[in-house]
């Protein structure tokens, strides 16, 4: 169901068109899926890995809705920037400081659509040797998969449209918004 | 990791290139063009019509073809797709639409690219000898 901006956002109606995800049905979609990690992690202390930045709104909500003990630690890639690009492959720009040896380790991620960042995380922290690792993603668009990648937990299926907030940028803005929209084509570019 | 001669071979569309570019960056194996599927043969059994996915991801089974082509231009393509899966069920052949290219090109900032397949109303001429393919 789409909707309308709220009126705080009305500034933002050149850009974005419609309101994809509601603030409310973003919470509470969240809190199902911290009820479902609390239910699964029980007695396993896991480590929630969030690779930065996008997720840290959902994995700051995510953690408040988990009851059980649990713990974070956060992760951060090169992007596909130009120095990046010369230096031929993706690097770790910030490791974590939890050792995940034996851990029950979930991954956390904002949203998934290639795989391919996602893929070499997990292959990096698998060679670390957790007791466990899977995948919780709020955000999923199956239409970009490049590399298949099992998910234990996923919030919702996002169709082929440039969508941003709650997390989701484009060029680094739109993050803040507490709901997630659609971004005009003219804002593209 | 990525193409294992690591042998850059002579891409038919910068938008290959830069596909390929960023499957290094994330240590993606990848073979360029490596099959051909006969779509189509004549009385005599002579192959009338083929298909050459752009690019085959070993790791993941998964051959891709890219297309930069406005929607109304890539019906023929899409006819041809359909008539792989026809032919070859048990081949996954993804395709990246335009929409799809600009938006990975975005998402991985390379915003002039992005812009060219913006601005672009189609694509050289291609292997498959189809003037509406790339």
């Amino acid at each position: 169901m789409t909707r309308k901006l709220p009126e705080a956002y009305a500034w933002l109606s050149d850009d974005v068109r419609e309101v994809l995800f509601s603030s409310e049905t973003l919470q509470q979609r969240v809190h199902e899926l911290g009820a479902a990690i609390s239910r699964d992690y029980a007695g396993r202390n896991p480590l929630l890995v969030g690779v930065l930045k996008g997720v840290v709104f959902f994995m700051a909500d995510l953690l408040r809705a988990i009851t059980v003990p649990v713990e974070v630690d956060f992760i951060a890639v090169s992007s596909y920037t130009p120095e990046a690009r010369a230096q031929g492959i993706v690097r770790l720009a910030k490791d974590l400081e939890t050792p995940l040896a034996g851990r029950h380790v979930l991954f956390v991620e904002d949203v998934i659509d290639t795989g391919l960042t996602l893929s070499y995380l997990l292959r990096n922290l698998r060679a670390r040797q957790p007791a466990s690792l899977e995948v919780c993603a709020l955000f999923d668009k199956p239409a970009h998969r490049l590399i298949n990648i099992p998910l234990r937990y996923k919030g919702f299926d996002l169709p082929d449209r440039f969508v941003v907030g709650y997390g989701l940028d484009y060029q680094e803005r739109y993050r803040h918004l507490p709901f997630v929209g659609v971004l005009r084509a003219q804002a593209l570019i | 990791m990525s193409n294992p001669e690591r042998r850059v071979p002579a891409f038919a569309h910068p938008a290959e290139e830069m596909f390929a570019r960023i499957l290094d960056f994330y240590g993606v194996a990848w073979e360029y063009e490596p099959r051909t599927f006969p779509l189509e043969w004549d009385e005599q059994g002579n192959v009338t019509e083929a298909f050459t996915p752009d690019f085959y991801l070993p790791d993941q089974d998964l051959y891709v073809e890219l297309t930069t082509l406005r929607p109304r231009l890539a019906s023929h393509k899409n006819r041809r797709l359909r008539r792989m899966k026809e032919l070859y069920p048990d081949i996954n052949v993804k395709l990246f639409k335009r929409r799809e290219m600009r938006d990975l090109m975005l998402k991985y900032g390379l915003l002039q690219e992005a812009g060219r397949i913006q601005g672009t109303a189609a694509q050289p001429p291609s292997k498959d000898h189809d003037p509406e393919t790339a």
